[in-house]
């Protein structure tokens, strides 16, 4: 198996190298399952904290350990931005952003409850690995309609091309499908 | 508009009055929520820690309210967990698919564990965790798919049992939760 190798706040890691289309392939970060990465990112990433922050906003599901662990440290609710409107939300406010890597439409919903958590408040967005942006992009402007404002955004990795508007820990090339 | 209905919730040192949903015409259940509650999952975390079995290799949930709880369970008891998904995702390589049994038609979930994840599982002793069961049928199918990955399931844990279990399968869960 093709695997890339990264050392993120002091912990290596061998990515695994998959294909996510035709013609590209992604290093696979995943800190699902992996305990000792998520909680070495949290505490880099509680250094490196936007100032005047006041909660942070993730989206469903693989940064989810990572928020709950910047929470611990940083005392700062995290709410979570779903993938699906649950049937006991209370008015849910959503946003469709168009995956570009895989052309598909992807809903990020906000619970009515979690909304009174952002409304006013200096968000900080956290995530695992922001590639072509589509999901920041939905995410700010979900936050923004909802009288966030977005001060600053986390993530592990930022991928493909590098971003200037990013706090990320590392750097992740798009790679080829093998032959 | 009207006012919403609370029910007081407490988990160990840490209460909450969630709002009581109708979930059916007439039946009305307690809401809680797991994710985004730092300190509710910090507390159940530390109380279930001491129900995971002395012999239990690894913990294994589903997402995704359950998954802060499994993490901060995991980072205590210094074991591995994985995670079985809601839906099929671009990377998997051959993905164990297992069918979440209902009692009710129609509203039946499909959970996903990639090969590579399965293949962590075999020959383990695992403990499942959740944090609210209802009927069991999910925990009933995390309980297959370790089967399938040919892991052995050394214990069922859960937050909270939600009114009466419909599967089989001993769950040890730190409290009940009525349906009201």
């Amino acid at each position: 198996m093709r695997t890339y190798p990264v050392e993120i706040a002091g912990v290596r890691r061998e990515l695994p190298v998959v294909p996510v289309g035709e013609d590209v392939a992604v290093a696979l970060l995943n800190l699902l399952g992996d305990t000792e990465l998520t909680e070495a990112v949290a505490d880099e990433m509680a250094r490196r904290l936007p100032e005047g922050a006041q909660v942070l906003v993730t989206p469903e599901v693989k940064a989810v350990p990572l928020a709950h662990a910047l929470s611990v440290r940083t005392g700062l609710p995290y709410v979570v931005a779903r993938k699906t409107a649950k049937p006991y939300m209370r008015n849910p406010v959503t946003r469709e952003v168009v995956s570009i890597t895989t052309g598909k439409p992807q809903l990020l919903v906000l619970d009515g409850a979690d909304v009174d958590k952002i409304r006013g408040k200096k968000v900080v967005i956290v995530d695992d690995v922001v590639s072509t942006g589509s999901t920041l992009k939905g995410l700010r402007e979900l936050i923004e309609s909802v009288g966030g404002e977005v001060v600053g955004v986390l993530a592990v990795f930022t991928e493909g091309n590098p971003r200037d508007d990013v706090i990320a820990l590392g750097h992740l090339p798009l790679f080829k499908p093998e032959e | 508009m009207t006012t919403l209905e609370t029910y007081p919730i407490t988990v160990g040192n840490v209460t909450r009055h969630v709002p009581l949903v109708e979930t059916l015409p007439g039946m009305r259940i307690p809401l809680i929520e797991f994710l985004g509650d730092t300190e509710l999952v910090e507390e159940a975390a530390r109380l279930l820690k001491e129900r995971v079995p002395e012999e239990a290799e690894m913990l294994f949930s589903l997402e995704c309210s359950p998954v802060p709880l499994v993490h901060r369970l995991a980072q205590l008891t210094e074991l591995p967990y994985v995670v079985a998904r809601k839906r099929r995702r671009a990377y998997m390589e051959d993905p164990l698919i297992q069918e979440v049994p209902s009692l009710t038609l129609g509203a039946s979930d499909t959970l996903w564990l990639d090969r590579r994840w399965a293949e962590r599982i075999m020959n383990r002793k695992v403990a499942l965790v959740m944090d609210v069961v209802s009927s069991g049928g999910t925990m009933k199918a995390l309980d297959r798919l370790v089967q399938r990955a040919g892991g052995k399931v050394v214990g069922r844990l859960a937050v909270f049992q939600q009114g009466k279990r419909e599967f089989d399968g001993e769950v040890d869960y730190l409290y009940e939760i009525p349906i009201l």
